[in-house]
């Protein structure tokens, strides 16, 4: 494994290479490409929750101006059901039969030579059901429970005998609501045929994996279809899957042998690509009197629908958390009638780190020790789960700083201390993890002639940076100006990427390039082995460093030549090489993957009359590892520490509960935060580059939203003195 | 969206007789509702007529009075210096009710006539909607109820207008100028809307065929001094939880005229007399103020999920008292 110690840690803040094009208009999203002879679906949804379909009534809208086709079950192509990934089976593909598992469900396609024509049809479908009463509420007895669907429940010592004999314990419930991932594109396909060929533009995190879905689905090879994504209006998790109306889109296309596009409308989105499921924990805590955890004891239930998985073991990340001896996690999910659960921003441990890091201020409280020094006392260097050291855990350092930045000092411990004018002002502070991920991933590098280069993977740039860090890792790599160098992703047909999810890619994207670099680099050098006109002759390829566009010997540029110059006396046109990365194996290099770290610091304000809660202030410190573009990792934890408090304060998927529709899916009444709700963001990176992977780079994309939403409900009871264990803190609640 | 006729009227005698002569038309001005509703599938006029051509845009004070035209936008009322300095009340509901692209759009006499919010009625696969289908039922009565109103309303409908200007201009005791087919008519506002309860099909007193076009609003006394608090979860771009419109004169520490709107509670904008009468005349102190909040809110009809309008809604009444006043708690 190579070191990077000589690398700086925090990489040059450079903009995005993509940022002209999106902000010119000129980068196309999945809903701008259209072709040739297109026609366009729309969605029909069922309005019940649960039951079946006793009949389709489509008559009026097939004879409906311009409509082309109207797909139902009972005319549907069959499909068949595409992968299994780490996010669980593949969903369910559409159109199966008559049943009616959540309300929102697609029940039919309409196809017209217009989007206005289609939707004017598709007003025109009708059902009859036969209605059955629908589960919806978390916790009915009558839900079927899944039990440790990950196999991630955990358990070590003995926590119940620990907890019947602690100094002080702590037994408490929090609920968090459904979260809908609402990027600001809305989700799109154009599915293309020709022959037994696929073409597909689709907003997607995970092009390869729509691809394979599509294969099976329809039947034909994986190299028959091809995936394309340039650009992606934000996922937030909700990309990650192949969803029904992916497949429904290219079936249609594939049985009225025309180009179809979709775009789903806002509503849609509430229903047709996942959100954050809601969830209830339940914590015990047992600790000693001078602050050190004896016993954690965490079991949630959180929701899940009928027919489709969802990763999201809540509890997961308090197995690791903290020094504890005994520790039990438990999860379960209730089976419902509602829309499918996915991924969204920091799955689980958004939701397991409000209730631990809630916890823990609590307890500060209760034992008058800073919370702070709290977790300072319970700090651990190592994986309690397998007694391996971390390969970079810097949350020392983010408590620290953090502190210090925020004027955590200027602190009166007691509640209700402090006050400006109607607001009572608290300051809250919790800590933040996301654990590691990565999966397999490959790239290919290639310099040309004129010493210009392309990288390329099948990967996505949500809006994180991709491009532009990916790019920026390249150049370094090649010795290469950033300017020549081109990173091309979003197509299906390039080398095979990991998703763009659980703040996998950066890492596992950078080791694959670096490793297509350095295999790039030592073809260059075999090439010139024994070429007696080269300076590099007989030189070893690990002996070899690049910049300014020339490989040259470690530590004497004088010594080598350009790209250009081999290339041209050796009359190839251009070289390339593939490159891959697979997760370590920790007990192999003796370290326990680490994710990143943060230390959260929140000011509010809080008007006890009226149950207004604003953030004030808010400073996030983070260890990100290696950070390879200080701009767009900050922009990642400014994104995070946003949806942060959005699920802290505002963020509530409603569900009807008589009907299982969801009652406010549209951005006037699902509340995100608006720039008014967020104020000045402090963000400081801190740590080392993370021992555990070549480019030392840990993922930023989730640490940024974990602990926000318990340090905002730690710093209202600071304000307050009111302990808020249910999410979001609607303003009727502090009445 | 279903294909519809589009016609531009020229005067306002046009466009009442095109209205008349098409009794499922609807009139199109800023578009800020109407569009939205249209491409919802909620409204479905066969014709559109365009009313954006009439000569009813002019802002302009006689003696002391304002008339606005209804078709003055949110943002050209809000801008106007007499609105600054004698109708702050006004200015603030305007600045708080949309985003400055909405009030570049939306028209002073549109807000007037802006439909509800309610996600039940704004969803077409939603069947039982007493406002939309007359006699279906409410699925809102049954549902998820926090942005309802809690005041003129049943288990019929308990749909809220969602307009914050026009809770101001409740409490100002302005007049609503009508042109009709064969007459011309002047309804107070306060007048003007009929609740949720009394018919939930029914907003207003309007007549199919008759325009707005003018809306009077009479200044208040130069030392009146007034205001307006919206609450809401979100500092902006949210429709307001409770709201409240507030104008006092007062004299060596007595109030002598108070005006007192409320939003976010009621199928129409609320004026809440039983305020005013606590406040006329009683000395201006948080005590009085806690006692006109308390007379207001009595009839509140609350399903659950509405119950914190009542107590909110009379705190934010308290604390925007206080800061008309200028009296701290």
């Amino acid at each position: 494994m190579s070191t990077v110690e000589s690398r700086p840690l925090i990489g040059e803040g450079i903009s995005r290479v993509d940022g002209p094009r999106k902000v010119t208009g000129a980068a196309p999203y999945p809903m701008d490409f259209s072709v040739p002879g297109q026609a366009y679906g729309t969605l029909v949804q069922s309005t019940i929750a649960a039951g079946r379909i006793v009949r389709m009534h489509t008559d009026e809208a097939a004879h409906s101006p311009g409509v082309v086709t109207v797909l139902t079950h009972e005319n549907a192509l069959e499909v068949g059901t595409g992968p299994a990934s780490v996010l669980g089976a593949s969903p369910p593909a559409p159109l199966r039969n008559d049943r009616i598992v959540h309300h929102g469900q697609h029940i039919a396609f309409v196809v017209a030579e217009t989007p206005e024509q289609a939707t004017a049809a598709a007003r025109l479908v009708r059902a009859d059901y036969e209605a059955a009463e629908p589960l919806l509420d978390l916790q009915d007895p009558r839900a079927e429970h899944l039990h440790d669907p990950w196999g991630m429940d955990h358990s070590r010592g003995d926590a119940a005998a620990a907890l019947e004999s602690a100094e002080v314990t702590l037994h408490s419930t929090y609920l968090t609501a459904d979260n809908t991932n609402n990027p600001l594109g809305l989700f799109a396909t154009l599915a293309v045929w020709d022959g037994d060929t696929l073409t597909v533009h689709d907003t997607s995190q995970w092009p390869s994996m729509v691809r394979a879905s599509l294969a099976m689905a329809f039947g034909i090879p994986e190299s028959s279809v091809r995936v394309l994504v340039p650009y992606v209006g934000g996922g937030f998790g909700a990309g990650l899957r192949a969803w029904p109306h992916v497949i429904l889109t290219a079936m249609a296309a594939r049985m009225t042998k025309r180009p179809v596009k979709l775009v789903l409308t806002r509503p849609q989105m509430f229903t047709s690509i996942g959100h954050r499921p809601s969830g209830v924990q339940w914590l015990s805590v047992g600790i000693r009197r001078d602050g050190e955890l004896v016993a954690l004891d965490h079991r949630s239930l959180s929701s899940l629908s009928m027919e489709d998985n969802d990763f999201e073991p809540f509890s997961s990340g308090t197995a690791f958390a903290y020094q504890c001896p005994n520790v039990i996690t438990r999860d379960e999910q209730a089976k419902l009638n509602i829309a499918v659960p996915t991924s969204m921003r920091a799955p689980a441990e958004a939701q397991g780190n409000f209730a631990l890091e809630s916890a823990l201020d609590e307890l500060s409280y209760t034992l008058g020790i800073d919370p702070v020094e709290l977790r300072l006392r319970n700090h651990t260097d190592v994986d309690p789960r397998n007694g391996l050291p971390w390969s970079g855990k810097a949350i020392l350092e983010c408590y620290e700083i953090g502190a210090r930045r925020f004027g955590w000092s200027d602190r009166n411990p007691e509640p209700r201390s402090m006050r400006d004018g109607n607001w009572l002002v608290g300051y809250g502070m919790a800590s933040a993890m996301f654990p590691y991920f990565a999966q397999p991933c490959m790239a290919e590098a290639t310099v040309n002639r004129d010493g210009s280069a392309f990288v390329r993977s099948a990967a996505t740039d949500i809006g994180t940076g991709t491009y532009t860090v990916m790019a920026q890792l390249s150049a370094e790599e090649l010795g290469l100006p950033l300017e020549k160098v081109r990173f091309d992703l979003g197509d299906s047909d390039m080398p095979d990427s990991m998703m763009a999810g659980g703040s996998g890619l950066t890492g596992a994207l950078g080791n694959a390039v670096h490793d297509a670099c350095r295999r790039l680099v030592r073809s260059f050098v075999d090439l010139v082995r024994d070429d007696a006109d080269s300076p590099l002759m007989g030189i070893s390829p690990h002996d070899v460093e690049c910049s300014d566009g020339r490989i040259h010997l470690m530590g004497c540029p004088d010594r080598g030549e350009s790209y250009v110059d081999i290339l041209a006396r050796h009359g190839t046109p251009q070289l390339s090489a593939t490159g891959s990365s697979t997760p370590p194996d920790a007990k192999e290099i003796g370290l326990s993957l680490a994710g990143a770290y943060g230390a959260k610091f929140v000011e509010v304000r809080v008007d006890p009359d009226l149950g207004l809660v604003r953030v004030a202030r808010v400073v996030s410190a983070i260890d990100g590892g290696r950070i390879l573009n200080e701009k767009t990792a900050r922009s990642q934890i400014i994104g995070g520490t946003v949806g942060g408090i959005g699920m802290a304060l505002l963020e509530d998927t409603v569900t009807d509960p008589r009907t299982g529709r969801i009652a406010n899916g549209t951005f006037a009444d699902y509340l995100v935060a608006v720039n008014a709700d967020v104020p000045e963001l402090d963000v400081v990176f801190v740590g080392e580059p993370d021992r555990g992977t070549p480019t030392g780079t840990k993922g930023v994309g989730e640490v940024g939203l974990v602990g926000i939403a318990p340090a905002i409900t730690n710093a209202v009871y600071h304000a307050t003195g009111k302990r808020i264990r249910s999410l979001p803190i609607t303003l009727d609640t502090l009445l | 969206m279903r294909t519809f006729d589009y016609v531009r009227a020229t005067d306002t005698q046009e466009a009442v007789r095109l209205l008349a002569d098409d009794p499922a038309a609807s009139c199109l001005a800023g578009g800020t509702t109407q569009l939205d509703l249209m491409k919802d599938g909620i409204l479905e006029p066969p014709r559109l007529i365009d009313i954006t051509r009439l000569p009813l845009h002019g802002i302009e004070r006689r003696g002391e009075s304002l008339h606005v035209g209804a078709l003055a936008t949110m943002e050209e009322l809000a801008a106007e210096p007499i609105v600054a300095e004698r109708l702050p009340v006004v200015r603030e509901s305007l600045l708080l009710g949309a985003s400055v692209q909405l009030r570049n759009m939306a028209t002073i006499g549109g807000n007037l006539l802006q439909r509800t919010r309610c996600r039940y009625f704004r969803d077409p696969g939603v069947a039982e909607c007493n406002k939309r289908s007359p006699g279906s039922g409410c699925a809102a009565v049954m549902g998820a109820a926090r942005m309802h109103a809690v005041l003129g309303v049943s288990e019929r409908c308990i749909a809220l207008h969602a307009s914050d200007l026009a809770v101001a201009l409740v409490s100002l005791d302005a007049l609503v100028h009508i042109q009709g087919p064969t007459q011309r008519r002047t309804v107070p506002l306060t007048e003007f809307y009929i609740t949720a309860a009394e018919s939930p099909e029914h907003e207003n007193v309007l007549d199919h065929a008759e325009l707005i076009t003018e809306v009077e609003i009479p200044l208040p006394p130069p030392t009146a001094r007034s205001g307006y608090l919206k609450v809401r979860d979100r500092v902006s771009y949210e429709f307001a939880l409770t709201s409240a419109a507030v104008l006092l004169v007062i004299d060596g520490g007595t109030i002598r005229q108070a005006r007192v709107g409320l939003g976010g509670v009621g199928s129409k904008p609320w004026r809440a007399y039983e305020a005013e009468h606590v406040l006329t005349g009683a000395p201006v102190t948080t005590a009085t103020f806690l006692d006109a909040a308390e007379a207001t809110m009595r009839d509140a009809w609350t399903v659950p999920g509405t119950e914190f309008k009542v107590p909110l809604a009379r705190r934010t009444l308290v604390r925007e008292l206080q800061t008309v006043a200028g009296v701290t708690s």
